[in-house]
């Protein structure tokens, strides 16, 4: 009896090493060359030419820092490829730029008010830059050696001889160095540095000379080249972070393991007031740099008309994000309102967005689109099943027919087949109902169903 | 024919572009150079002045001032060498301080973006103290 279930386990651990792709992985730009004109296909970006090259020139403004504060709305119908454009979006602003996604129903919690997830998200996509510097003493151990008195108290004194490519030199340790050289188990060939101001010991690896030494060792054994240059070096690293993370660290006595564990609460207005006023404080004694990020919100139609006034409010002040959002509808209500207004958004929001609006793919993007996603996902692919898959696509909706394709995988490996064709697209296109054909399916037999509306058949029956 | 080569404008200019390019950072590599033999030397001086502190055999000793040898009272070659010590630090924070707007300079003439942030003066220790975790 047991053996089965230890079977099964080990079988449910198999599915979840398989590294999962995302619906957008494989966008990594906008695909603009230096001109901002949109290629055709670049990048895993295709078609949308007039919204990518509108995303662009946005994006420059972005990197010049030029306008913080400001909205832009991406319009356009389902699968027109609105969110390719912010993700691309995000990847061409690099990893310094802070980039925050949500999606416009997340901000309702029964955890926070509302107006508390739209800030933590406002100061997320705010970054603040700071340097960080350190003299350190940087070399290759060649020689640790370490007198101890022959009582055997007493301070032990000792050497360590430390070189680079360049130089060598002894240093005269003290007790103190003597026992975190110890605690760090530093021996010769090891490559550390040493933190002048703290004398903290970090080790960095073994050095490549000394790779032949044993013939076992441990996994965790790490080779380095031996240091270049002087000894002891300036070492500055720039780091970025987000307001949001400063005001974690700084509410509550939680303190910094809240930033992990996700749940951080809602933060107290003191809090961020202080920090607003310590962060300009860094700015005016030239220690620190604010970068303005990027907050993207999709599916903004299902905000609601206090969250807009909120937004309308935290935009124009002079600590905040470009604001990315991205809608799918047309004139519909505006939500927590009987009154309605294009794309769910109130005029008076409306009016201090850029529009930026995306248009439905044709047929050869389409399937440029598929065969993009198939590289994506390592399926292998006939040129007819291509065809065929472009034209489900054409026929019911681009994201269905990207689902094929794993789907049409699976099959064509179930029959050992090395490329999917024609009929493993027939086989799964019958297996899984787009969302047309569900409908008519539900049509047809709606009277089978549980708490169907359809009542007057309900009496007869 | 004869090896006689008319340079045009379009030549000439990039001629004169990567004479400055090439100008701008040979200066950089003498710079870090400077700043390895500096550092040597830095570090020869101060195993110099510690072994005279550890050294109790004598009141005078043997210093070797460039060609010539002097035998001078230990306290004053300590005093020497810790001169000396000081003088080599300010010259290394010189020619670093030096180095940075000559990188930015061979980045601007290589049409490569500014690096960001190190122009900043950095965070004092308590400062860092505070948003250490988030490093």
């Amino acid at each position: 009896m047991a053996a089965p279930t230890v079977e099964k386990v080990q079988e449910i651990r198999e599915v979840t090493r398989i590294e999962r792709i995302g619906a957008h992985s494989h966008i990594r730009g906008l695909g603009l060359d230096d001109a901002l004109e949109a290629r055709q296909v670049s990048q895993g970006m295709v078609g949308q030419v007039k919204a990518r090259k509108a995303a662009g020139v946005i994006l420059e403004i972005i990197k010049e820092g030029k306008i913080a504060g400001r909205g832009i709305l991406i319009a356009g119908q389902p699968g027109t490829g609105k969110t390719a454009i912010a993700m691309g979006m995000a990847q061409a602003l690099g990893t310094d730029t802070p980039f925050t996604s949500i999606a416009g129903s997340e901000i309702f919690s029964l955890e926070m008010s509302k107006t508390e997830a739209l800030t933590q998200s406002f100061r997320k996509s705010i970054g603040v830059r700071i340097k960080e510097e350190t003299e350190i003493i940087e070399g290759e151990i060649v020689e640790v050696q370490i007198d101890r008195p022959a009582t055997g108290t007493g301070a032990k004194v000792g050497k360590l001889t430390l070189k680079t490519t360049e130089m060598e030199t002894i240093y005269q340790l003290g007790q103190k160095m003597i026992e975190s050289l110890t605690k760090e188990k530093a021996q010769a060939g090891d490559i550390v540095t040493i933190d002048k101001a703290t004398g903290k010991i970090t080790k960095l690896g073994r050095s490549f000379t000394r790779a032949r030494d044993y013939d076992a060792m441990g996994a965790q054994t790490k080779f380095v080249q031996c240091p270049e240059g002087e000894l002891q070096k300036r070492k500055e690293v720039v780091h970025t972070v987000t307001l949001h993370e400063i005001d974690v660290i700084n509410s509550r006595t939680q303190g910094f393991l809240a930033l992990f564990s996700g749940d951080t609460g809602e933060i107290k207005s003191e809090v961020r007031e202080q920090i607003n006023s310590k962060v300009a404080e860094w700015r005016e004694e030239g220690k620190a740099e604010i970068v303005p990020g990027v907050l993207f919100i999709d599916e903004v139609h299902m905000l609601d008309i206090e969250c807009f006034s909120f937004l309308n409010r935290a935009l124009e002040s002079d600590m905040a994000p470009i604001l990315i959002m991205a809608t799918n509808r047309g004139i519909t209500r505006i939500r927590g309102t009987h009154y309605t207004s294009p794309h769910g958004i109130p005029i008076d929001l409306l009016d201090r967005l850029v529009i930026i609006s995306t248009s439905p793919y044709e047929e050869k993007e389409i399937k440029q689109i598929l065969k993009i996603r198939c590289e994506e996902e390592d399926v292998e692919m006939s040129d007819d099943a291509l065809t065929v898959l472009t034209r489900i696509g054409m026929e019911t909706s681009l994201r269905y027919s990207i689902q094929l394709i794993t789907a049409a995988n699976l099959v064509c490996r179930k029959r050992k087949g090395t490329e999917v064709d024609v009929d493993d697209i027939k086989r799964v296109y019958t297996l899984f109902l787009d969302e047309s054909r569900s409908t008519q399916f539900l049509k047809e037999y709606q009277q089978e169903f549980m708490f169907n509306e359809n009542t007057d058949e309900m009496e007869t029956s | 024919m004869t090896g006689v080569t008319v340079l045009t404008e379009g030549t000439n200019q990039l001629l004169d572009y990567i004479i400055q390019i090439e100008g701008v950072a040979e200066e950089i590599l003498a710079d870090r150079r400077e700043i390895i033999d500096l550092d040597r030397q830095r570090n020869k001086t101060r195993e110099a002045i510690r072994a005279l502190q550890k050294d109790k055999s004598a009141d005078k000793t043997w210093l070797c001032a460039g060609k010539m040898f002097l035998k001078i009272e230990k306290t004053k070659a300590i005093n020497m060498l810790s001169k000396d010590f000081d003088e080599l630090e300010k010259e290394i924070n010189n020619v670093r301080s030096a180095l940075k707007p000559k990188v930015s300079k061979l980045r601007d003439l290589e049409k490569k973006e500014d690096l960001k942030g190190f122009n900043l003066s950095p965070l004092s220790a308590t400062e860092l103290k505070s948003v250490e975790s988030l490093l």
